[in-house]
């Protein structure tokens, strides 16, 4: 079926507009392409929508996907039927998950890009190295430092590779528990820094900083101190004139032509008209989970197991990390308030646990970082009591007297957990959700034992009094963190996407988010995809839509 | 339909003062009442009850009018297009589940005690609540131990939830949540457990609402870490600058 509407073509299409479609509109806009961006939620104001409402913010959904409109299903096994489960269910608007998320922008290492280099064949695993190194990218995570907005000390983390500049605005001072966590690491001989955070504390391309609510991780922010695309980027690409943005605007089919090229996509606007806008370039940026999605629904005669999939990889080696950690409790009648509820979510943290130790017991490691305990309702308290004096008793005791420090789990690719199309479970257009299929490997069940025991040595060596640690069963998706379902290499038969994320079998079809990483990684992604995104948008601008191509050697 | 983005601002903030179901009866409301006063009781402090609960959950059950406040807390947002079919399906829903799980409580009063849940004792409810969770009554939180846990989902909403599950979770609510809603009246629940919250939401948008008390003011970035006394390729701050001094 052809849609009877068909807006003019433009140079490129863009389809998800939250950290990494935010980026190529402005890198693309400003490079002076005419760009279309198609974001399926709605655009909200950030001083218009966002104030810290704890119950419509956190428990209602406001800024997440409706779970009954937009289901995803989960089994551990191919043997199960797939259960509705809202498995990493990040935020579907403009800005994506730059609205709700806390910010946590470390860099990558050294390491991150060369896993199966260091590591060989691990049983159960299917590591790859990645097609460039960290000296590639270095440039661009320092673009996406100074462009986006990140706080930070410059040297604070000795096991940091080189770094080009130093940040372009000062952290956040340490919040009480984060001084807490602060002298139990100097007492420990760990090196403990503030972790570096995507907001400003000052005036930093004329933001205004004002947010001090400690209504942070989850909650829109009313201020210009978190960096969101939504207050930053897109802004800039709409200000080139080169930049159309159309929110609620579902995309469900990416569309090629005879020549096996993508002709553009179509997408149901608010109203349920189809509409079909054709480009050069088409680049997905939905996440790694909705991005396989939207290309195994894009079935034709050519691809009749979904675009750009002649290597059958397309959704497989899904990594999501998973959030864990450790709480430790303060005796009120004693021990001065920590206030965990209070702070922009994140305070020091430290890399010291990084890198391969096989001592350990695994291989990889994660970065560790003290973090709120949030708000009344939802206090970051497993077992907590459900009802009773007990409850009460509890709450007003430990509100102001907890604190956590949690991990963010290196989690290994396995090419059996991966992304397809729920036989079964349809979502409000009437197309079949995302199946996520996963079972956690050995080794991340170890790492984060390993990990967690230390965040509770931590804790105890902070003065707390009682500790609860909280180990890997499975993957619950708790981080929206989503990567591997398209994963870059060299070889065609391999690997979905080349050394610029652009399609092996389509060339004007590139997949800008973290579905083309190969390895999860052991830091928050959101940096590393936003300087990749920037990077081979670059390619795009100098290189590809002016008929040239570049190649990559090997690297060693 | 509208967009998100547009959804209009209707009503106003709920009284907690008020008597008038929107959606229970008045013998499900007294149940309600009496249940939220065992699952946040008063002691010294005060309670669900006198927090009103009651009116929160009320509100909350009656359709879609009560979902979301207003960004500034002033009204209500007119929920619209797909996001009102959701909506109605849920709270019908939950409708459901209030109304059978209240029948099964007072069926298990009468049963044991031939009275209805409100004309128990508290002891004698609180045995009636054991046996509808069909869990013992929760222990106190003791210092001095480790309990591990494993994989926990954070983010808490109510779909899906039995009857026990969810009224745990609404009175919470209702004794937590923004007094938009109906309950925490006058912050009486955050003032519970030490929370000096924003007087209003509007406060949270301007900058009114600030928590920077709660940070660290006496500290120094050399002495936190250490090794910037070892680094020379930036300079090396002592404190932070900006909005939080």
């Amino acid at each position: 079926m052809t849609p009877k509407v068909k807006p003019a073509p433009v140079d490129v299409v863009i389809v998800g507009l939250g950290a990494n479609g935010g980026t190529a509109a402005k890198v693309l806009s400003e490079a002076g392409l005419k760009v279309v961006g198609l974001e399926r939620g709605p655009w909200l104001k950030n001083d218009k929508h966002y104030s810290g409402d704890e119950l419509k913010f956190v428990n209602r959904n406001y800024m997440w996907p409706d779970s009954k409109l937009t289901p995803r299903t989960v089994r551990r096994s191919e043997t199960e039927v797939a259960e509705p489960y809202p498995f990493s269910m990040t935020p579907q608007l403009v800005g994506g998950g730059t609205n709700h998320w806390a910010g946590w922008v470390p860099r990558p290492r050294e390491s991150d890009f060369m896993l199966r280099s260091l590591h060989g064949d691990v049983e159960g695993a299917s590591l790859a190295d990645w097609p460039f190194r960290y000296d590639h990218l270095e440039p661009y995570l320092t673009k996406i430092e100074w462009e986006f907005g990140v706080s930070g000390i410059a040297g604070a983390d000795k096991t940091e590779p080189f770094r080009s500049k130093p940040y372009p605005s000062m952290p956040l001072p340490p919040t009480r528990w984060g001084k807490k966590f602060y002298d139990a690491c100097n007492k420990m001989g760990i090196n403990a820094f503030p972790i570096p955070h995507a907001s400003v504390t000052n005036g930093h391309k004329g933001r205004n900083p004002f947010n001090r609510t400690s209504f942070w991780n989850q909650y829109g922010d009313p201020s210009g101190a978190r960096s969101n695309t939504a207050t930053t980027f897109i802004p800039e690409a709409i200000a080139t004139g080169n930049f159309e943005l159309r929110s609620e605007a579902f995309v469900r089919e990416v569309v090629v032509g005879k020549d096996g090229k993508a002709t553009g996509v179509i997408y149901v606007d608010e109203d349920g008209a189809e509409i079909q806008q054709d480009a050069k370039v088409v680049i997905l940026t939905l996440g790694a989970i909705e991005s396989a999605r939207l290309m195994l629904m894009s079935k034709s005669s050519k691809f009749p197991d979904g675009i750009a999939n002649s290597s059958g990889l397309v959704g497989k080696n899904a990594t999501f990390h998973e959030y864990l950690f450790a709480i430790g409790f303060f005796d009120k009648d004693i021990d001065d308030p920590v206030y965990g509820w209070a702070g922009n979510y994140i305070s020091g943290g430290t890399m010291d646990f990084y890198e391969t130790d096989e001592s350990r017991g695994y291989i990889g490691g994660s970065i560790t970082a003290a973090s709120q305990t949030c708000h009344p309702i939802n206090m970051v308290f497993p077992g907590r009591p459900l009802w009773g004096q007990a409850l009460k008793d509890s709450d007003r005791t430990f509100f102001s007297h907890a604190m956590k420090i949690g991990l963010i789990l290196h989690d290994l690719p396995q090419e059996a957990n991966r992304v397809d199309l729920d036989p079964n479970v349809k979502d409000y257009m009437g197309l079949p959700v995302a199946r996520i299929t996963h079972k956690a490997h050995k080794n991340d069940i170890a790492m984060g034992k390993w990990q967690v025991d230390k965040n509770v040595e931590i804790l105890e060596m902070a003065g707390a009094r009682k500790t609860i640690p909280v180990y890997l069963d499975q993957m619950t998706g708790n981080t929206c963190h989503q990567h591997g379902t398209a994963r870059m290499g060299f070889d065609p038969a391999k690997s979905v996407l080349n050394e610029w994320c652009q399609s092996h079998d389509v060339e004007n079809l590139f997949v800008l988010d973290g579905s083309g990483f190969p390895t999860a990684t052991g830091v928050n992604p959101t940096l590393t995809m936003m300087a990749n995104a920037w990077r081979c948008s670059d390619y795009i601008a100098d290189y590809y839509l002016k008929g040239r191509e570049m190649r990559l050697d090997q690297p060693k | 339909m509208s967009s998100k983005a547009d959804w209009k601002t209707i009503l106003e903030p709920v009284n907690p003062d008020s008597n008038e179901p929107l959606f229970f009866t008045k013998h499900e409301w007294d149940t309600v009442e009496a249940i939220a006063s065992r699952i946040i009781p008063t002691d010294h402090d005060p309670g669900a009850k006198e927090a009103r609960a009651v009116v929160f959950i009320d509100r909350y059950l009656s359709g879609i009018s009560y979902i979301f406040a207003s960004a500034d807390g002033s009204g209500f947002l007119e929920i619209d297009g797909k996001h009102a079919h959701s909506w109605r399906a849920r709270i019908s829903d939950l409708q459901k589940v209030y109304r059978d799980g209240l029948r099964v409580v007072d069926e298990v009063s009468l049963s044991n005690y031939s009275k209805k849940f409100v004309a128990l004792d508290i002891e004698s409810q609180d045995a009636v609540l054991v046996k509808v969770s069909g869990q013992p009554k929760p222990g106190a939180v003791n210092l001095g131990t480790t309990e591990p846990a494993t994989t926990f989902f954070q983010f808490v909403s109510d779909d899906g939830l039995p009857f026990w599950p969810a009224i745990c979770l609404h009175v919470k609510q209702g004794f937590y949540a923004d007094p938009v809603y109906g309950g925490n009246k006058n912050h009486m629940g955050w003032k519970v457990i030490g929370f000096d919250g924003p007087k209003s939401l509007k406060d949270t948008m301007d900058g009114t609402y600030t928590t920077a008390d709660k940070f660290t003011g006496d500290y120094n970035w050399g002495d936190l870490i250490p090794v910037l006394a070892n680094q020379s390729d930036f300079p090396v701050p002592v404190k932070s600058e900006g909005m939080y001094n």
